[in-house]
């Protein structure tokens, strides 16, 4: 409740106040696949620049249900060195990296999210077709066998 | 049917509805009124079996369905939209509010994987759609606290305030805010001023008339816009007037 367009506002701590409870939490947290590969029990997120350690954990614990043994952050600087039209920086935004070791000898891989797929029977049947399409319209550009390669200018 | 669909029903599972139906064939009327027979009544026997959590299956709710990989378009269902929210109880309004956000988290791996991957993004609308739900359901929620608190206190606002003017005599909304110690003793507090002196009236009276000579300006630029447009073209000027 923390991010975002909401602001939500907390009372001033007092000793014995309430403890702070976050409804609607709007962080989000996401898997990539790690350019640097790592160990196995451990995924790399990228989170919300707000969220803290101890967020990550109760997040992946409490919503997800995941045990987590330790949890690394850092901040991604994003690069400045592109220039636009007019010669200005421009800055690609900076984002939190995440690094979450899974408990009780959990493994992660990351799965290939696009997988060649074969093809069903339309989609093989639609690509026969604009193939012989394609062949047919290759034969009239050819033009006539019979003309011996002479251009069809020259004729009747 | 589609993940995303698939989801919403299970959210609707969870409010205690039918299994079969979907999202956009109930209305929240109807809805609402099943909720509170369900509150007076017996569980029924029935029902029982249709109480199924979500399924937390850990890390792969960051991936889509298994079978939706290497699809080019996946199918999905409309937005939630606010007239449907409004007939939800906020238990299930909370509920919901985590299955898209778990919706939410999945899109945005696969839209990261696929622009890692150079490859075009399965049905990147559904990202839309999710977000435009969440929106919703704040708009709903926020609806009801403005409700129970005018209620309870007679105030609209979370946070009390009022209209002040700073040192250059612009006027704004100043919401209250609560300090450790009283005001008289904070000196952060008391440097700060609430109130502007007379020479200050001057510039009062500049800026007020430069806010209306734009305004005027903006006006004209307008009216002479639609009399160059009704030049060029009087054909359509003489047919709009006509109608």
């Amino acid at each position: 409740m923390a991010t975002g367009v909401r602001k939500a506002v907390y009372p001033l701590f007092q000793l014995g106040g309430p403890q702070l409870r976050i409804f609607r939490p709007n962080f989000f947290m996401l898997a990539v696949r790690p350019g640097v590969p790592q160990p196995e029990d451990t995924v790399q997120f990228r989170v919300s620049m707000e969220m803290t350690k101890v967020d990550i954990k109760n997040y992946l614990e409490k919503i997800y249900n995941v045990p987590v043994a330790a949890v690394r952050t850092r901040i991604q600087y994003g690069a400045n060195n592109k220039r636009n039209h007019k010669n200005q920086r421009v800055k690609k935004p900076d984002y939190k990296v995440a690094y979450v070791q899974l408990g009780q000898g959990q493994t992660f891989q990351f799965p290939n999210l696009f997988p060649e797929k074969e093809q069903d029977a339309e989609a093989r049947s639609f690509d026969d077709f604009k193939d012989k399409y394609m062949e047919r319209e290759k034969q009239r550009q050819k033009g006539d066998p019979r003309r011996g390669g002479v251009p069809d200018w020259f004729g009747l | 049917m589609a993940a995303l669909c698939r989801r919403f029903t299970a959210a609707l599972r969870l409010s205690g509805a039918r299994p079969g139906s979907t999202l956009a064939g109930l209305p929240g009327l109807r809805l609402n009124l099943f909720h509170k027979n369900l509150a007076k009544a017996e569980p029924l026997h029935q029902l029982k079996f249709l109480h199924t959590t979500l399924s937390r299956k850990g890390l792969e709710e960051f991936f889509d369905d298994p079978r939706n990989w290497g699809e080019k378009t996946v199918k999905s269902g409309d937005a939630w939209n606010i007239k449907q929210l409004r007939g939800k109880s906020s238990e299930d309004l909370h509920k919901l509010w985590y299955v898209l956000l778990k919706e939410k988290n999945m899109l945005l791996t696969l839209e990261q994987e696929s622009k890692r991957q150079l490859k075009p993004m399965p049905s990147p609308e559904r990202l839309e759609k999710v977000e435009k739900s969440m929106k919703n359901i704040d708009l709903v929620v926020k609806e009801r606290e403005i409700a129970l608190r005018l209620l309870q206190t007679g105030h609209e606002k979370p946070v009390p305030g009022e209209w002040r003017h700073d040192f250059l005599g612009r006027t704004y909304w100043y919401s209250y805010k609560e300090w450790p110690i009283p005001w008289y003793l904070n000196k952060k507090y008391k440097r700060r001023k609430f109130y502007y002196l007379p020479h200050v009236d001057r510039f009062i009276r500049l800026r007020l008339e430069k806010s209306l000579r734009i305004k005027a300006r903006r006006q004209n630029l307008e009216r002479t816009r639609q009399k160059v447009l009704e030049r060029k073209f009087p054909h359509l000027a003489v047919k709009s007037q006509s109608q």
